[in-house]
């Protein structure tokens, strides 16, 4: 029987597509590995992710980056996402590792899929298909939310003044470019 | 309709999914003596306020909460948002 390597690749590795100003990119290599915090182990948890990224997990709606380039994310009360850039497909396991077991971990790598979107035009960009505020006043950089676009689950985190990451289903990741393109190319 | 989240500020209602009475919190204790009547009362009977209602909302497209909200069923007017795990707590119930 001949031998099979599979070779992942996630749905729109690659992408990389100009829009004037606009720049609408798929990150290499993006792994993210969910966190839930254990009922009654909040504090452990909390004090494990200090220790392991030099970063304290920040409130509910915010996120906040490491210095070793990884980014945590809070979601909600007792759930949160770290997101960093790794190759192989061991995400999980690496903060499982660092966190030594203080919270549960779920690899979420190639369930979602990413977009970046970056250049001045990004906010009016993003306009139409998001139903969040995401002025200045309103939405920070390093501020993280979900919530739908053209129907499709998103988590939006500001990544800095004009870039904006965007996190989809990677199993309804072809509608999702194709909503963010139309929006693109119906501002611009 | 915009829903204040307690968490998590503004969102537009159509990232939550409605569920009803804030009543179905209070679940009935099945080992009871009137537990039929008690549970029949629990899954039929609703009340149909006109005015300020008390309601269970889930935040599905965002970060996956249960909320009291307190909605007035005439004006859409939302006068109070909590979330149910805090209201649960405040009963003695969940952890």
């Amino acid at each position: 029987m001949p031998d099979f390597t599979l070779t992942s690749a996630p749905p729109l590795a690659g992408h990389d597509k100009t829009f004037g100003d606009l720049r609408l990119t798929s990150p290499a290599d993006l792994a993210l590995v969910s966190l839930a915090l254990p009922l009654g182990g909040e504090d452990a948890a909390q004090k494990a992710i200090k220790s392991a990224y030099g970063a304290a997990l920040p409130a509910p709606g915010k996120s906040v980056c490491t210095k070793d380039g990884a980014r945590l994310v809070r979601l909600g009360p007792d759930a949160g996402m770290v997101i960093f850039t790794h190759a192989t497909p061991d995400a999980e396991r690496v903060v499982a590792d660092r966190l030594n077991g203080a919270a549960y971990t779920t690899d979420q790598t190639d369930v979602w899929t990413g977009l970046e979107l970056t250049g001045p035009p990004a906010r009016a960009a993003l306009e139409r298909i998001c139903p969040l505020d995401l002025h200045d006043s309103a939405f920070a950089v390093d501020d993280a939310a979900r919530t739908a676009m053209e129907h499709l689950g998103v988590l939006i985190i500001r990544t800095g003044q004009d870039s904006f990451l965007l996190l989809s289903a990677s199993s309804s990741a072809g509608s999702f470019l194709h909503a963010v393109e139309t929006s693109i190319e119906n501002t611009i | 309709m915009i829903i204040p989240h307690p968490l998590l500020g503004p969102r537009d209602a159509a990232e939550f999914v409605y569920l009803g009475d804030a009543a179905l919190i209070d679940r009935p204790d099945w080992q009871a003596e009137d537990a039929l009547t008690a549970f029949h009362d629990y899954g039929y009977l609703r009340d149909n306020p006109a005015g300020p209602h008390k309601e269970l909302w889930y935040h599905e497209q965002g970060d996956r909460s249960w909320l009291v909200v307190t909605r007035d069923t005439t004006t859409h007017e939302i006068t109070a948002v909590e979330l149910a795990r805090d209201v649960a707590r405040s009963r003695g119930r969940s952890a």
